[in-house]
């Protein structure tokens, strides 16, 4: 399952993956530092369930993403952390001061730890197995007498008092004597199309002055690229550095002389010389930290200023998870947005006008209106790119949910992720994973079947689920594919009709799949605890209506199912299409609009002389006289409305009536209750070109309007 | 009447000397606490929004933000309102919400000191009585001060949402 995880990671650009693990550490960074912090205030005698459950969550979120990321060495600890204080707050132990010590420098590793991963995996692994030895003593009861006694050194600098960075100091330094000494490597690269990777390696050692230093080999081939690489980075480490650029069957790394001793090492001017000793020194240590490496730091071919830089992070041994972002709050990104969508206005009012301007007489002000188009465009995407963020973030909850779930129902399932690089509104990420939690969950339950039923039905035993995302236009499409029995035509219509539905036989295969939205709907033959209660595929629809999405199923009995959703890219930016009435603009979601036409005289016949119904093909449908409603004034018109708009909302249709079709286009969502009331029909404003305001219809309450 | 009975009023009346906006409804002379005054700008037809009371004009854009706007003169019953180049706009910035009203003309920016502030009379006006700070006494001119933060959130003014019930 891993491996299909990596494929789909791989397939995509290379800042992905990075990218996938930035938010964990910033979380996990947070989650130690809220441990800490918690850990500090904590009163040993007066400890509340609420502290330490507090704590426990801190421990708890750290391994659940660690492990779900892969780093084993984290949520190791992490998970003897949060035995500990599972004890703890279950009350089976009773606090102590050396378990606050213990958890504290275990916190600290685990940032090490983190920190290393964070850089790629380079630098040495600062030892765990003496703090999860305490951990666990101390969860079993262990004596904390004979823990302060027998302790490590590092549990004695802990208790006298010293910062808890020094205890990794003290650990690690056991450990930096084994250190491998410096290797010269030949590093091939190719054959490959384009040199960009291949000069992308070289830039990682410049990125990163600790890996050691690259020097350009002379090549045979042209496209070929060979490398003299002087490190002391273990070549496995390499490998896997390298391979966020180069694919690993195109990198050939061979030792060219053995290991340097650390002798020699002293008189040369290698760069990597100190790290060798000083562990995490590439890590932006604190300033004014005791400086007693910087002796043995060597001279180096290095600017003054980059040695100071070097000399003072060296005696900080304590790896800390680099900030790359910074965090801000979204009502901040929402001004900014505000504000740009405003210049963009501005600037369509300046373009509009100087239009009729003779381009002979105004040369320099029509060159500076064009620039500043393209530079307001550019500002616009920029700022709009603030609030997006990758699908990863949603992707990566369910390789393990697939696989405990798979485990539980005895089925053998791959999960296939494409294009978790796609970026969503965060609003949008954040309101579209229960849904598609939802959808995954169905695929693995209903869809994929057992192994022995897969066999006999001639397909491999383990099934695929494949989730992918992509743009569209100016929307999202995720999908949800599954190979396994997909969904039976008729045991859906039987059931419609067991719940008293009224399904013609001639129905499309569409129609038919779109009834399992209807609530209550469920096909799964057996209820199992996972779905199949018939609640599921009715939210999940209302859900994506919701964010002004759309659900399509496709399906083939035996042979699996496909649900694809649509969504806009931003909730602050919705697809609208503009509709005039009298002097009046009103701007209708594009999602819900499922066609116009221009209404034939005497096509409206009323029902008691009241309500108006329209025929559209064979059906009736209320009509909605969107001037009526609103109450436009229609004094210089004698035309009547006469153009249709049928609009969708909850499953029900109604024709609005319009005098035009004024066009689509994007719009920005502004909420009209901010400073205003709720106004009825109308679910928001946006503004025009023009600068005017006009409103959003709320179809649905159109559609509910009609009913009643 | 003393001060003493006008600070134990329960009128806010402020102790210190304030600022006020004053601005002209027809012939009567109105001033609110200028620190609750965003900006003043011209008249632009609003988006009109369907069965909102007659004085709410509707909604404009304000650089990104919409905007209710009142009409104070439909409001308070004044004999005519235009519409012409120099309608003025004052933007309030209330706790809440941002509001405009629309005024005859704005006239200036006076400070007053707690002596020249006295309790308004107990009248029957189409002003919320509790929406009147008190009477601004100059020489010749007489200023009603609104407590605009009320008058703008009151029932009256239909510009918030009623809680549901």
């Amino acid at each position: 399952m891993s491996e299909a995880q990596e494929q789909g990671g791989g397939a995509e650009a290379d800042f992905d993956l990075t990218q996938f693990y930035q938010i964990f550490f910033e979380e996990a960074g947070e989650n130690l530092d809220q441990m800490e912090q918690m850990l500090l205030v904590l009163n040993l005698q007066t400890a509340d369930d609420e502290d330490l459950n507090g704590i426990f969550r801190c421990a708890h979120s750290v391994k659940g993403g660690a492990a779900t990321f892969g780093f084993a060495d984290v949520a190791e600890l992490t998970h003897q952390m949060e035995s500990l204080l599972d004890r703890l707050r279950r009350h089976e132990i009773e606090p102590s001061p050396a378990m606050v010590d213990v958890l504290l420098a275990a916190a600290d590793v685990s940032r090490s730890l983190l920190a290393r991963h964070q850089a790629g995996g380079i630098g040495e692994v600062p030892p765990t197995a003496d703090l999860v030895a305490r951990i666990g003593s101390l969860a079993n009861g262990g004596d904390v007498a004979a823990e302060r006694s027998t302790g490590t050194d590092a549990a004695q600098t802990v208790l006298a008092g010293s910062s808890a960075d020094q205890v990794v100091t003290d650990t690690s330094d056991h450990e930096t004597k084994a250190q491998t000494g410096l290797r010269v490597l030949e590093v091939v690269v190719g054959p490959l199309k384009d040199m960009a990777p291949a000069e992308a390696i070289r830039e990682l050692f410049r990125d990163i002055p600790e890996l050691g230093s690259i020097e350009d080999l002379a090549s045979d081939q042209a496209d070929v690229r060979k490398f003299t690489v002087r490190t002391s980075t273990v070549t496995a480490e390499l490998l896997d550095l390298f391979e966020f650029h180069v694919s690993r069957s195109q990198l050939t790394i061979t030792e060219v002389r053995p290991t340097i001793s650390l002798g020699e090492l002293s008189h040369g001017h290698d760069p990597v010389a100190p790290e060798t000793t000083a562990g995490f020194g590439f890590f932006e240590g604190a300033p004014g930290a005791p400086d007693s490496n910087s002796v043995q730091a060597p001279v180096r071919p290095l600017s003054a200023s980059a040695l100071a830089k070097q000399a003072d992070k060296a005696p900080l041994p304590l790896a800390q998870i680099e900030a790359a972002t910074i965090r801000v709050s979204i009502s901040k990104v929402d001004q900014l947005i505000n504000l740009v969508g405003e210049l963009v206005i501005t600037q369509a009012m300046l373009a509009q006008n100087s239009r009729a301007l003779d381009a002979a007489d105004y040369q320099k002000m029509l060159a500076g209106m064009a620039d500043l188009e393209r530079n307001t465009r550019d500002l616009q995407e920029s700022v709009m790119s603030i609030r997006m963020i990758p699908m990863s973030v949603v992707f990566s909850r369910f390789p393990r949910m697939l696989r405990d779930l798979a485990s539980k129902l005895g089925k053998k399932v791959d999960f296939v992720t494409l294009g978790e690089s796609t970026e969503l509104d965060k609003g949008l990420v954040e309101k579209i994973t229960d849904p598609l939690t939802h959808l995954v969950r169905n695929s693995c339950d209903h869809g994929v079947e057992m192994p022995e039923e897969r066999r006999r039905a001639g397909k491999p035993e383990t099934g695929t689920i494949t989730l992918s995302a992509a743009h569209q236009g100016g929307s999202i499409v995720i999908e949800v594919r599954d190979d396994g029995r997909g969904m039976s035509r008729e045991k859906i219509l039987s059931k419609a009709r067991q719940r008293g539905l009224e399904v013609p036989d001639q129905m499309t295969d569409s129609e038919v799949w779109q009834l399992i939205f209807a609530p209550g709907f469920s096909t799964a033959e057996v209820v199992t605890d996972v779905s199949g209660r018939g609640v599921g595929m009715d939210v999940v629809k209302r859900n994506i209506t919701a964010l002004n999405g759309t659900v399509e199923i496709d399906s083939a009995e035996g042979y699996g199912m496909k649900v694809s959703v649509r969504l806009p890219l931003t909730l602050a930016i919705m697809d609208g299409m503009s509709v005039g009435v009298g002097k009046e603009v009103y701007m209708l979601p594009l999602s819900s609009v499922i066609e116009s036409f221009q209404l034939k005289v005497d096509a409206i016949n009323t029902v008691g002389h009241e309500s108006q119904l329209v025929k559209v093909r064979d059906e009736y449908m209320p009509v909605v006289e969107l001037a009526r409603v609103f109450q436009v004034p229609r004094h210089d018109r004698d035309r009547p409305s006469d153009i249709m708009v049928v609009i969708e909302a909850e499953g029900s249709r109604v024709a609005l009536l319009v005098d035009d079709l004024l066009g689509q286009q994007q719009v920005v969502v502004k909420n009209l209750e901010s400073n205003y009331r709720k106004v009825p029909n109308v679910s928001g404003a946006t503004i025009l070109g023009d600068g005017k305001v006009a409103l959003i219809l709320d179809t649905v309450a159109l559609v509910r309007r009609s009913r009643h | 009447m003393s001060s003493n009975e006008l600070a134990a009023g329960t009128l806010p009346v402020p102790a210190e000397a304030r600022e006020y906006l004053t601005f002209r409804l027809d012939s009567e002379e109105y001033g609110i606490d200028i620190l609750k005054v965003q900006e003043i700008r011209g008249y632009e037809a609003p988006t009109r929004i369907a069965h909102a009371p007659l004085f709410v004009k509707g909604v404009f854009n304000l650089r990104g933000t919409i905007v209710p706007i009142v009409d104070l003169r439909l409001k308070f019953n004044c004999p005519k309102a235009d519409y012409d180049a120099s309608t003025v706009v004052i933007v309030l910035k209330l706790p809440r919400r941002v509001v405009g009203i629309v005024v005859d003309s704005v006239s200036d920016v006076l400070t007053l000191p707690p002596e020249y502030l006295k309790p308004a009379p107990e009248i029957d006006t189409v002003i919320d009585s509790d929406a009147v700070m008190g009477l601004g006494l100059l020489k010749d001119r007489m200023l009603i001060l609104l407590d605009i933060d009320r008058l703008m959130s009151g029932a009256g003014m239909a510009l918030v949402s009623e809680p549901p019930t």
